[in-house]
């Protein structure tokens, strides 16, 4: 009866091990292999409900990659088809850690030379006495510049008296798994860039990661860019790595599951699995104990240090105070601190509401544009600091305004008592009001100032939870308002300020041309951005406004004179604002994302950044320097001409076949946001520089990210 | 002069606060979002331009004969029976090849021909695209990489052909394919299910300049 049973079972497995009729993916049998396939079990005696792994082996001929279980971009993994005696299981495939495996700007996880998948199989109990047949069928699909799949069948019989060992083999294949030791994760995205935090289980396991070469290899498909560049910070305990996300939204990934990879100290490939968690930011709470070793959610804002919150809030403040001294601010508070010294003691609280409404209308004006600005990040728009002066019809409004007040400072036309008698007004009853409003106007004013000098604090606020971002923003409003509330407060620090007297009117009429100064940057800027004949219509607007303003004063008085003169003076001033407000409304000239590449730079050595030039600039060997700048950033432009648009920089780079990559930022641009975000940056200016390929190990250095500040010997040093 | 000045200080506060929300973002080829245009001549020198072909349903087909995860789906006729079937119910169908020259895959207007003769393959218009500039563009990583777009030009579907990506024929009965059950979704006014999946296959043979 058994010997029937037996007979019957190994001629069913002979039908199966009979080559199938050739299918049509088969190879036929005389075309060399690409893949050569081994399938091993550790040992061939095994008992009632005992494991039995088993190894199958890989060797791929020189230059060819296999897949891991998560292929990347392209490819497939290998598959196995059992054919197992009747009550054995076998368990998934035990993948070992794999590398990335870049070809033609797609990125796969993968194999080369030789790997080793284990698998288990469990015999069941009670076993058959006698040998067993173990059958399995295994396609890999192999690539090169082409891709090949391969099926092999394999088998091997236990407990037929034979003696194989395998041990060695599966031991060796066992240490080339990720480990699975409790290394902890947490993610967040911030405009399409996923950050995620990785917290070895012993803080001295950081001692032995080549910090470069960490990367995230998910288990599932879509949850990174594969090829998009990682940028790794470390913070303490633990590492930062942030890297564009992929086609599929996060809400619907929730727990990453993912292997950490890295070099250790001895170049060893090394693997952990892990499970990356969301961090929910913490809305409406009290900050999550933000100095503490563990914080999951420390963003950097430089290349290599995260700042902390108390640091990003002390040069919040102290940036705040330097705004005081920026050209659009200056003028507008040292006439209202001056006017101050005309006050009495006795006027004390009159001065003290003063500055308080001060600070309020400016922490008021600071939260609202906070909150708008995380609200439509919120809402997923790639903006970052700076975005108010992406847009020309805020720019050309602000230099307006600028202008206005250097016209009113000129005394073209007079407010009665709004900014120089500060000290009657505050007698009045609404003094607060007006002291609130100038509180108002002194953000307005400071806003084009924000953006190229504060990019650091905001940066760093905007990376943050709703409640810490506000902090900064509300550190920066109060060091603005702090030279003026301090004077409001503290009577004796006033008698320090110069006596009122005549030199205050020449001093107020100096102060206008400063405003006129950044109101012709501004001006500049607006014609970058809207091209053209915005010039002439932007300055005809501006004298439409200055005539307006001047012509207001000097109406005559008869009744119908006065009408009809006010009427052609409201005329021209519509028309005047309209010339120039026409120009911003027309539709930005926007890059089209189709056209093709054109790569004969426009601007002397520099090409016009895309992340696809890129990306195909890096998949070369020569090293690439990459630029962002704003017509609206002074430190950018600043740094062009000292240190980059300079023969030496130039000669340096033709020398060591640098290439120049130039991302302008003025108009809003997504694709220069991303790469800002994927250095931390909300702003700029921004310059990488990625080191050329090694020819001996066919890699690259990590890039390096340039201060914020450039001489031509900085630049210089890290070329060289 | 003072009231004048409030007013005009509240409008440009406005505008100044206002100003983000003109501010918008603009991805590549996002679910969704519209279908980035092209404009392109197919092998039988017939211009073709995506945004010409508004209120029709486009598939988007990457190919390359030789690869054989597209053999796959030639071989046992999967791909020429969707074609014929979404053609019929009025779909374009684009079959794209980005094979750059000197790789795998690259072919002339009477090669690409010759190859359709034989597999039987019936897109509505077959493009050579060996710059990789409409490839790049969809940053299309595999053959087959599949993308349906509905009649308002609205990317709908990107990804896989269908649910198996094994090099095995015999997985083309089984598997659910995505590209099919896009077409007869929007064909039906309803939503697609399942709207983006990774695509699986070769890599898109672009040339490395």
């Amino acid at each position: 009866m058994r010997r029937t049973r037996f007979l019957l079972h190994t001629l069913y497995i002979a039908t199966l091990l009979i080559p199938a009729p050739a299918q049509a993916q088969t190879p036929a049998s005389e075309e060399p292999r690409h893949a050569q396939i081994r399938v091993l079990p550790e040992r061939n005696t095994l008992a009632a409900g005992e494991i039995l792994t088993i190894a199958i082996e890989q060797t791929l001929e020189d230059g060819w990659h296999s897949y891991w279980i998560n292929a990347g971009d392209s490819g497939t993994p290998p598959e196995i088809f059992w054919t197992l005696p009747a009550g054995f299981v076998a368990s998934e495939i035990n993948w070992p850690t794999p590398h990335k495996i870049l070809y033609s700007g797609l990125l796969n996880y993968g194999y080369e030379d030789t790997a080793i998948l284990l698998q288990r199989i469990q015999a069941p109990d009670p076993l058959p006495t006698g040998p067993l047949t173990l059958a399995a069928e295994f396609t890999i699909l192999v690539c090169k510049d082409i891709c090949i799949p391969e099926t092999s069948r394999h088998s091997f019989t236990l407990n037929d008296g034979t003696v194989i060992n395998h041990t060695t083999l599966i031991t060796d294949a066992r240490s080339k798994m990720p480990r699975t030791e409790g290394w902890s994760g947490t993610y967040s995205e911030e405009n399409g860039v996923l950050i995620a935090t990785v917290t070895p289980q012993n803080p001295s396991d950081m001692q032995n990661i080549q910090i470069d070469t960490a990367a995230l290899i998910p288990y599932e498909w879509g949850v990174v860019d594969n090829p998009a560049t990682v940028t790794i910070t470390t913070d303490k305990d633990s590492l930062i790595l942030r890297q564009k996300r992929g086609d599929r939204a996060l809400t619907e990934i929730k727990d990453i599951r993912t292997l950490l990879t890295y070099n250790d100290k001895d170049n060893i490939l090394q693997g952990v699995e892990l499970t990356l968690t969301a961090t929910i930011p913490a809305a409406g709470t009290a900050a999550p104990s933000f100095a503490s070793d563990n914080s999951p959610l420390t963003a950097a804002p430089g290349p290599s240090q995260p700042l902390s919150l108390l640091t990003a809030l002390l040069f919040a403040v102290l940036g705040g105070l330097i705004l005081n001294l920026m050209p659009c601010v200056f003028p507008v508070l040292s006439l209202k601190a001056i006017s101050l010294s005309k006050m009495s003691d006795k006027e004390q609280t009159y001065a003290a509401v003063s500055g308080l409404a001060y600070t309020a209308g400016i922490i008021l004006s600071f939260s609202l544009i906070a909150a708008i600005l995380m609200a439509l990040k919120a809402g997923g728009a790639q903006i970052g600091w700076g975005f108010q002066l992406q847009n020309p019809m805020v720019v050309y409004a602000l230099a307006l305004l600028l202008f206005v007040i250097g016209l009113n400072l000129s005394g073209v036309f007079l407010l009665q008592g709004s900014f120089t008698n500060a000290g009657q007004k505050l007698a009045q009853q609404n003094g607060w009001r007006g002291a609130f409003f100038t509180g108002v106007l002194a953000t307005l004013v400071a806003t084009p100032c924000t953006a190229p000098f504060m990019g650091v604090a905001m940066g760093f606020a905007l990376t943050q939870p709703a409640v810490q971002g506000m902090t900064i923003f509300l550190a920066l409003g109060l060091g603005l308002a702090l030279p003026y509330l301090l004077l409001t407060l503290i009577p004796p620090l006033r008698k320090l300020l110069p006596r009122p007297g005549a030199w205050m009117e020449t001093f107020k009429q100096f102060l206008a041309f400063p405003m006129y100064a950044s109101a012709a940057w501004l001006v500049w800027v607006f014609a970058q951005q809207a091209g053209g004949m915005s010039i002439l219509a932007a300055l005809t607007g501006m004298i439409a406004v200055a005539f307006t303003l001047w012509a207001w004063g000097h109406r005559p008085q008869h009744k119908l004179a006065r009408f009809l003169v006010s009427s052609l003076i409201l005329l021209i001033f519509i028309a005047g604002l309209a010339t120039g407000f026409a120009e911003a409304l027309k539709p930005l000239p926007m890059k089209a994302p189709a056209t093709v590449a054109s790569h004969i730079p426009a601007d002397g050595i520099w090409e016009s950044f895309s992340q696809n030039r890129l990306d195909e600039l890096l998949q070369g060997d020569e090293a690439v320097f990459v630029d962002m700048t704003a017509a609206w950033c002074i430190t950018c432009k600043v740094n062009e001409r000292v240190a980059l648009d300079i023969p030496e920089t130039r000669m340096l780079f033709a020398e060591k076949g640098v290439r120049a990559l130039k991302g302008d930022w003025t108009n809003q641009n997504p694709e220069i946001t991303k790469f800002l975000d994927s250095h931390g940056r909300k702003g700029v200016p921004l310059y990488v520089y990625y080191g050329p390929r090694d020819p001996d190990s066919g890699l690259r250095p990590a890039p390096v990210v340039l201060p914020q500040i450039l001489t031509p010997a900085l630049v210089a040093a890290t070329i060289r | 002069m003072k009231r004048l000045l409030k007013p005009v200080m509240t409008i440009l506060a406005i505008a100044f606060l206002a100003a983000p929300a003109l501010v918008h973002a603009n991805e590549g080829p996002v679910v969704g979002q519209p279908a980035p245009d092209f404009a392109a001549t197919d092998i039988k020198g017939t211009p073709v331009k995506l945004s010409d072909l508004k209120d029709k349903i486009v598939v988007l087909e990457w190919n390359n004969p030789e690869c054989p995860f597209v053999i796959k789906h030639y071989d046992t006729k999967n791909m020429q029976g969707l074609q014929e079937e979404a053609t019929g119910k009025g779909v374009v169908w684009i079959s794209i090849n980005s094979s750059a020259a000197g790789q795998q895959g690259n072919l002339t207007a009477e090669t690409a021909q010759a190859t359709l003769e034989k597999n039987g393959g019936k897109p509505s218009h077959y493009v050579l695209d060996a710059s990789g500039e409409i490839g790049r563009l969809y940053q299309a990583k595999t053959t087959p990489h599949m993308f349906v777009i509905n009649k308002d030009g609205v990317l709908a579907y990107a990804g896989a052909i269908d649910s198996d990506p094994s090099p095995r024929h015999e997985g083309v009965k089984t598997a659910r394919n995505h590209v099919r059950s896009a077409i007869d979704a929007l064909i039906a006014g309803q939503p697609v299910e399942t709207a983006t999946t990774q695509p699986y296959g070769c890599n898109v043979k672009y040339g490395t300049n």
